[in-house]
């Protein structure tokens, strides 16, 4: 007998989320048979940046996110440079990757102990208190000194991933939200005493990560060995890149790639398609490269839950995160699965933080952090990047020398999007297939694997419901969850 | 766990000395500290993007956010951090709001377009049904960031999906206290529920109901490039020059907030922060001030003559009556939450079984 568990909201990530899964008995044992994602959300960026100074786009794009803004303010000044053709400084463009790198390693904690951690732990004794009552215990949770431990961790990395935004606020003015994030580069300059005041912090922060984050990632690997196997998805992954190593753009830390089929690939931006079957949207708003979007809700279309549209990278569906961007540059290539992506994501917090070390090495105080540049009467733009959880592209038109179109394709909008027209799942769809679930109503099997994309539907704003829907919700001109 | 309240007894202390707190208030809450439970807070999240959230996380000036949230208040709900999902944490946060007498903290604007249908809580419950509801009981209502003070973002020209703030929700209301910024600062938060907690009404507020301790100065005549070059009649021409960014878009003239002093992302105890927006050279958004972003944009543009408010056509005249701000720092340092709390918690637990 079928049984749908609807869960909503899924608390523990950025913003909300509803999913939807029907378990029954396969085998003798319970698994989700289908599954729905249904990304409920609308404030209207994109309209709200129309007939905007272009300038004026780092600023607003990042108030989509409050977890991952900088990456917006990433994607966006890269947006601009592209626009305005302007080439950031060296110390400029380091500056943008010690802050980025800074919040990088703040949503990873975060993502860790506070949204994650507690679908393994039993905190029964150590976190007798809201917001942590109640929960849901299972039987295979993990109890005792270990648990104690992490409960323990979970409270030291709330200092530790503060400590991170103190660090990128050195060049980033403030976090979340930094206003150093310009056209052209920087605002904030170098000297050597904020180089000394980021290494200091960053030191701190690397030890915390070495000898806790890393290990308490293994160690949870190590508890749960089963979930190499639970959550796998489409198998599929695709990484914008991130983190510019030089002024050509060519370079990067995370460099662009993508994984189909079980092979290595190139991306190409203009690959990507956004469908609509299953969104509430006009036939006419599919099919279509973001660069060319259109966008024609239909809060009444049959058959569709979801304001999501479904991305694909030619036709074929994706995962993006920190797993892709360690799968396409060789870093991690242990598997696709609902552990691999905790395990990734840690390996990543190190290796960005690594790296971070060596960057404070190549400013140089007292040269030139932003490079001046005007207004161009018309642009036709694109700036992609990476956020913490996955790749991130804004495309942009000026016209008349203000914004005309701005598009903005989050990673969520990969992971948590509905089938396409080729009826192929979204990729947290996907991944809850199959995943075993012994209570119903407790179902933090589901959870663990929902979690383990760090999904991001911040900026939210909830629409109804298919079934809460009678009235006919009309809503203006939008291509996703902004 | 439910250790000690002295950290927040000496939060209280710093946030309301200047306030005239006496000794027999300051017993007051720590009677009420000790003796009644946790002060309860409800966290609600609308039209927002989870950043006022976040920077909460980064308290640590007057009490770290793990302090705040293990050892001095119950935040019954709050969508980041509920271990509860789904049906579970909805019924725990009915149940909350059925007992009188929380914080209300709503995070995110609220929108009105399509009867409320563009932002829900959870199965049923639109944002703006949501917030009457918990409204109804709430002791205090704190309007946090930009978005649910006065609509932010979200209610940016066109105001797709009508979004606006909590006050005009709720209009009038004694209760509503405005803590704006975008995202808002976790001092301006931590310090004004300490306020209400020691003192069982609401600070001074100015005309936009914020409080009057952190929202009640001209960034631009607190500022250090007003005496270092304004007054010297040095301009920045670009962005990240050195000089006064008025012309470049610098909101400091418009904008009342104690950012030039307290500054932001505080490293510990006390102390003030590593940097702020005009400290990295760029220039304010005037984020606290109920007319961003619109009012405020463009942001690297002078402000037009039209958009200027009265503060800023005259800039040198402060909030008569208003009180220096509050003592930041705290003479005696102040342990944190120790591993030893959580293993005796620990050995407690192991007893227990």
């Amino acid at each position: 007998m079928p049984t749908t568990i609807t869960i909503d909201p899924v608390t523990r990530i950025e913003g909300h989320l509803e999913i939807e899964v029907t378990v029954d008995s396969v085998g003798g044992e319970q698994k989700v048979v289908d599954a729905k994602s249904a990304g409920t959300m609308f404030r209207g960026f994109e309209i709200i940046l129309a007939g905007r100074d272009p300038r004026d786009a780092a600023q607003y794009t990042q108030r989509i996110c409050g977890v991952c803004p900088v990456s917006h303010a990433m994607a966006s000044c890269l947006n601009l440079d592209d626009a305005f053709g302007v080439t950031s400084p060296d110390n400029g463009r380091i500056l943008r990757n010690l802050v980025l790198g800074s919040n990088f390693i703040q949503s990873h904690i975060l993502h860790f102990y506070h949204l994650s951690v507690l679908d393994y732990v039993d905190t029964t004794g150590l976190l007798d208190m809201s917001p942590w009552t109640p929960r849901y215990v299972t039987p295979d949770m993990t109890t005792g000194p270990t648990a104690a431990a992490l409960v323990s961790n979970y409270v030291t990395a709330l200092a530790l991933r503060r400590k991170a935004h103190q660090m990128g606020a050195i060049f980033g003015g403030k976090l979340p939200c930094t206003g150093s994030f310009v056209v052209g580069g920087c605002t904030e300059v170098v000297t050597a005493e904020k180089i000394a005041d980021f290494r200091t912090l960053l030191t701190e922060i690397r030890a915390f990560i070495d000898n806790t984050y890393v290990p308490d990632a293994a160690t949870l690997a190590g508890l749960f060995p089963s979930y190499y196997g639970i959550g796998t998805g489409c198998g599929n992954l695709l990484a914008f890149g991130a983190f510019d190593l030089d002024a050509t753009g060519a370079n990067m830390l995370f460099n662009r790639g993508r994984y189909t089929d079980g092979a290595s690939h190139s991306v190409d931006p203009a690959q990507i398609t956004e469908y609509v079957q299953y969104g509430w949207y006009t036939p006419a708003s599919g099919n279509k490269n973001p660069a060319q979007g259109v966008t024609e809700p239909d809060a009444d279309k049959l058959g569709a839950y979801s304001w999501l549209k479904a991305p694909r990278y030619a036709d074929k569906v994706h995962e993006t995160g920190p797993l892709a961007r360690m799968w396409v540059n060789g870093e991690y290539v242990n598997g696709i699965s609902t552990l691999d992506r905790i395990v990734a994501r840690a390996n990543e917090t190190k290796l960005i933080a690594d790296t971070m070390d060596s960057w404070l090495d190549e400013l140089t105080p007292g040269a030139a952090t932003c490079a001046p540049s005007t207004i161009p009467q018309q642009a036709a733009s694109m700036g992609l990047t990476e956020a913490p959880r996955g790749a991130l592209g804004h495309w942009m038109n000026i016209d008349g020398s203000v914004i005309t179109r701005y598009q903005v394709v989050t990673p969520t909008n990969w992971n948590a999007s509905p089938k396409d027209d080729l009826d192929q799942m979204g990729p947290i769809e996907a991944a809850l297939l199959d995943v075993p679930v012994v209570d119903v109503t407790k179902p933090v099997e589901v959870l663990r694997v929902v979690h383990s994309f760090d999904p991001c539907l911040a900026c939210a704003v909830h629409l109804t419901r298919p079934d809460d829907r009678a009235g006919g919700t009309r809503v203006l001109i939008h291509p996703g969850i902004l | 766990m439910r250790i000690s309240r002295r950290d927040f007894l000496k939060a209280a202390a710093a946030v309301t000395a200047a306030g005239g707190l006496t000794p027999a208030v300051l017993a007051k809450l720590a009677r009420i500290l000790r003796g009644e439970g946790n002060p309860r807070v409800i966290w609600l999240q609308g039209a927002g993007c989870d950043g006022c959230a976040v920077s909460f996380l980064n308290s640590v000036h007057y009490a770290t956010a793990d302090d705040l949230l293990v050892n001095t208040l119950d935040v019954e709900f709050h969508n980041n951090l509920s271990a509860a999902a789904g049906d579970l944490a909805v019924s725990a946060v009915q149940a909350a709001g059925a007992q009188p007498g929380y914080v209300l903290v709503i995070e995110g604007a609220i929108p009105t377009g399509a009867a409320g249908k563009y932002c829900r809580l959870w199965p049923g419950t639109s944002m703006h049904d949501g917030v009457v509801q918990f409204a109804q009981n709430a002791g205090f209502i704190i309007a946090l960031g930009a978005c649910a003070a006065y609509g932010g973002t979200p209610a940016g020209a066109p105001n797709p999906t009508e979004a606006k703030g909590v006050g005009e929700i709720l209009g009038s209301d004694p209760r509503l206290i405005n803590v704006p910024g975008c995202p808002s600062h976790p001092d301006w938060l931590v310090g004004t529920i300490a306020y209400l907690l020691a003192n069982g009404y609401a600070p001074p507020l100015d005309a936009h109901r914020r409080p009057l301790a952190y929202f009640g100065r001209l960034i631009h005549d607190n500022c250090f490039k007003r005496r270092r070059y304004c007054g010297q009649g040095v301009f920045a021409s670009q962005l990240s020059d050195q000089g006064c960014m008025e012309f470049l878009g610098c909101k400091g003239k418009h904008t009342r907030s104690d950012c030039y002093m307290r500054k932001w992302n505080s490293g510990g105890d006390g102390e003030y922060g590593v940097n702020w927006c005009i400290g990295a050279r760029s220039p304010c958004l005037g984020c606290v001030e109920p007319t961003f972003p619109d009012g405020m944009s463009p942001f690297y543009v002078h402000l037009p003559a039209e958009k200027q408010s009265e503060d800023g056509k005259s800039a040198d005249q402060g909030q008569e009556g208003v009180s220096a701000p509050p003592t930041l720092r705290r003479p005696d340092a102040r342990p944190s939450l120790k591993a030893d709390d959580l293993r005796g918690a620990l050995d407690a637990h192991d007893h227990h079984h």
